[in-house]
């Protein structure tokens, strides 16, 4: 059946509290764009106008609702001197974070860069790979930007001070060194959102993604203490420009679920939840954006992702503020393009509203 | 009020990036000083540059150039979100009411009633220009109507989606002497707005007399007050539409004042100046904040002329121009090129005519739409543009015509010779043609040769 709305009238029906035609779909489409454009992944990663076009191509063969620019979450750690290699045809590994050990760069994120002690911030147009996202996101612009709202994932500062410093360092880090860990996501958060700056300059609506703050990795204490601000002040600066931040976390996150809200995060982007704790923490504040199994749409076969996906949307209904179909992570870059393909028909057909654009009066 | 510090730079037109630049600059308690609806909601606020629009689709402005005031972002931030303040007027309880046809005398009888809201889908003609996007035309394109017809046919792909405006409690569709394309797309929207309101405009015709035909309106909008009473619950008081008149007045001075500062002194560039003048037409959904926004701009603009600042040269050359461009880049493109506009005819010249306040209040909307350059013939809009072209010394007019408007067909060439005939000025008459990333190289050319000829006629 034909869409009424474009997505970018759904999305922006649905940021205003409004009704849509039905519920916008958006498995979450990254990599795997590079199989549906036939190209590598590392091609995908490193070539913006290569990553456009594949993303450009999986939206429409799919019939998805959004585009969304993203590889992995050392983006901007790599900017700032992490190294990390290019598999051939897999996503950026990290060969070596900057810091063996959690930097002493100072407790004020305003002052250090300019005293000396601290390195400079990432420049959005020279630094590691931030130019490929910027590219591809004002090629996607000028491409289909008045029918499809353009999303570049943007790591969080928690997520990038991980890519930045010895993993294991940094989580002993939060317990033995939590004013250390500060300044350096003090400092990690001043260049995301330089970068996030450069994307909403070139068309793109950042989405923060912090996966490594998940309840999976950390606990709800640290995640309030380390993350959270962090995340919040980034939304800040987004809210500056009355941009809708949706905040995405994958893994296991009932425990900090209410507090995601708290971020101030427009829409949470949730995965390994039931939807009645989502409704319950965050629903009357957020959007929901969510949550079918990712690990599913890689192995299972068309009629049982079609399936779940149709409870998933139902269940999705009781979001109060709007819900949004999608996957709880990326859709895994070998996914069989037929399982998208049921995930997309389902939700379409069950996200149906009959009753869009009946008189309200 | 203003403990908190900001100062305008020195005037100017700038592009998307250094208004990126210039925000960067404005402090938080400013973002949060203006509401729309005089509503605290974060919502409601809309202090918000170019680029917060552009994520949201409306690709045009990244390639036009901007006031660089701090009056003028309030303006174009307050203009962009229109489509969200009217959900939301539906949201805090308001009624919405769709006027189409007569730009600007039925909303000042709507705004006088308690908790309504009137708008003018009409002007949605920009948004597919405003986007670069075919969306809109092609919607009603699926409901007959195709690019034969004016570019104000977007308003009847804007009805069938649902999404660019609530569904109105009530259309008042004008029609009669007016925009025949338009009206037809009129008839086609009442099978998607059960509940419309025709009202019939007279046509002014030199050889017979105005009176009876006020009487005609001021009948026609008895019928709207009855219609709106009856919606609302509201038994309107006299008192009630002359302060209604009245409001509408101050939006109307303004915007003269303005006209003024800007076709005289450059106080204001021309892609403002044609926000200012549409905004006499429903006052983008909230009168009052409109009105605040308008005596902001004006604060500027008198600041400047006092300086004797001004946001283009003094030696640009001077134009009038003729029906709006439905692509504001034009203006864009010919203030680059190095002329300015020192006056308009608009096609709303009824929206910017002061009411008579000590008459009845119908009446003296009825009188002041009887200057409409909708309802009269083509020499009363030469009149005009030759009235404006004497008042400020223009060296030519452009005319910028409707590809598909049938009344631009016939009336460019009209206007252009009375012009000639009466000024001796040079006249260029161009089709704006469908959504484009930028002028057409071939208009462009014609631009750029009509403005070598008035530079060399100095």
């Amino acid at each position: 059946m034909k869409d009424l709305l474009t997505p970018r009238e759904r999305f922006g029906l649905l940021v205003i509290d409004e009704p849509q035609d039905r519920v916008p779909v958006f498995p979450l489409i990254t990599a795997h764009a590079a199989r549906t454009a036939g190209i590598s992944v590392r091609d995908y990663y490193t070539d913006g106008a290569a990553m456009a076009r594949s993303q450009l191509v999986a939206q429409e063969s799919y019939g998805i609702d959004f585009i969304s620019f993203f590889s992995e979450v050392g983006l901007v750690a790599e900017a700032l001197g992490s190294q990390f290699d290019y598999p051939e045809d897999d996503l950026p590994l990290l060969a070596r974070p900057r810091w063996a050990s959690i930097p002493d760069l100072g407790h004020d994120p305003n002052s250090p860069a300019e005293s000396g002690h601290v390195p400079r911030l990432a420049d959005p147009l020279r630094d590691g790979r931030l130019r490929v996202y910027l590219d591809a996101v004002a090629y996607a612009y000028e491409a289909r930007g008045d029918t499809v709202p353009i999303l570049a994932y943007v790591p969080a500062p928690f997520t990038t001070a991980q890519q930045l410093v010895d993993q294991e360092a940094f989580l002993l880090g939060l317990l033995t060194e939590p004013e250390r860990v500060k300044g350096l996501l003090a400092y990690a958060t001043r260049s995301i959102v330089r970068f996030c700056r450069a994307i909403v300059g070139a068309g793109g609506l950042p989405i923060l993604v912090d996966p490594l703050a998940s309840g999976s990795v950390i606990s709800a204490e640290h995640y309030r203490e380390f993350a959270l601000p962090s995340e919040a002040e980034v939304i800040r600066f987004l809210h500056r420009y009355d941009l809708d931040v949706v905040l995405h976390i994958c893994g296991d996150t009932r425990a900090t679920i209410g507090m995601m809200a708290e971020t101030g995060a427009d829409l949470l982007s949730i995965d390994r939840i039931e939807m009645a704790d989502v409704v319950a923490g965050a629903g009357q504040a957020c959007r929901i954006i969510g949550n079918y199994d990712t690990s599913a749409i890689l192995l299972a076969d068309p009629p049982t992702v079609e399936a779940a996906v149709a409870e998933m949307v139902v269940a999705g209904r009781k979001c109060p503020r709007g819900f949004v179909a999608a996957t709880g992570c990326e859709v895994p870059v070998e996914t069989p393009p037929e399982n998208v393909r049921a995930f997309v028909r389902a939700a379409r057909q069950a996200g149906r509203n009959l009753d869009y654009g009946r008189r309200r009066n | 009020m203003s403990n908190v510090e900001y100062s305008d730079p020195r005037p100017a037109r700038v592009g998307f990036d250094e208004w990126m630049e210039l925000f960067d600059r404005v402090p938080d308690e400013l973002i949060e000083r203006y509401h729309y609806y005089g509503n605290g909601e974060a919502w409601s606020k809309y202090l918000f540059p170019p680029q917060t629009f552009a994520i949201y689709g409306m690709r045009h402005l990244r390639r036009l150039k901007f006031d660089n005031s701090l009056a003028a972002l309030r303006m174009w931030g307050f203009v962009q979100n229109e489509t969200e303040r009217l959900f939301r007027a539906r949201q805090t309880g308001r009624r919405v009411i769709a006027t189409m046809g007569d730009l600007g005398a039925v909303p000042v009888i709507v705004n006088s009633f308690p908790h309504c809201v009137a708008f003018y889908p009409d002007c949605i003609w920009w948004t597919p220009f405003a986007m670069e996007s075919r969306v809109l035309f092609d919607a009603a394109a699926e409901l007959g109507v195709g690019d034969a017809t004016c570019f104000s046919r977007a308003a009847l792909g804007a009805f069938s989606k649902h999404s660019y405006f609530p569904n109105p409690d009530l259309v008042i569709a004008s029609t009669g002497a007016s925009c025949d394309d338009y009206s037809g797309v009129e008839q086609l929207v009442e099978s998607l707005a059960p509940d419309m309101l025709w009202v019939e405009e007279p046509m002014r015709c030199d050889a017979r007399p105005a009176r009876p035909l006020e009487q005609l309106l001021v009948k026609e909008y008895e019928r709207v007050v009855e219609r709106m009473e009856k919606l609302t619950g509201h038994s309107i008081t006299e008192d009630e539409l002359r302060e209604g008149v009245r409001r509408a007045n101050r939006v109307r001075k303004l915007v003269a004042r303005l006209r003024e500062l800007s076709f005289r002194d450059a106080a204001l560039a021309a892609l403002e100046m044609m926000v200012v003048e549409f905004g006499s037409l429903h006052y983008y959904s909230d009168m009052d904040e409109w009105t605040a926004a308008l005596e902001h701009l004006l604060a500027t603009a008198e600041g400047r002329a006092a300086r004797s600042e001004r946001v283009l040269p003094e030696d640009a050359l001077r134009v009038v121009w003729v029906t709006p461009p439905a692509d504001p880049l034009f203006l864009t493109y010919v203030e680059d090129a190095g002329a300015r506009v020192v006056g308009t005819e608009y096609v709303i010249n009824q929206a910017l005519e002061m009411m008579d306040e000590s008459k009845p209040p119908l009446a003296a909307i009825a009188e002041s739409f009887m200057a409409a350059s909708l309802i009269g013939t083509s020499k009363a809009r030469a009149q005009s543009v030759i009235q404006q072209a004497r008042r400020y010394e223009a060296e030519g007019v452009i005319i910028s015509g409707i590809l598909g408007g049938s009344h631009c067909a016939m009336e460019g060439r009209l206007i252009a010779d009375y012009v000639k005939a009466e000024l001796d000025l040079p006249v260029l008459e161009f089709d704006v043609t469908s959504p484009s990333r930028e002028v057409s190289r071939q208009i462009g050319t014609r631009i750029d040769a009509f403005l070598e000829v008035l530079r060399s006629r100095r």
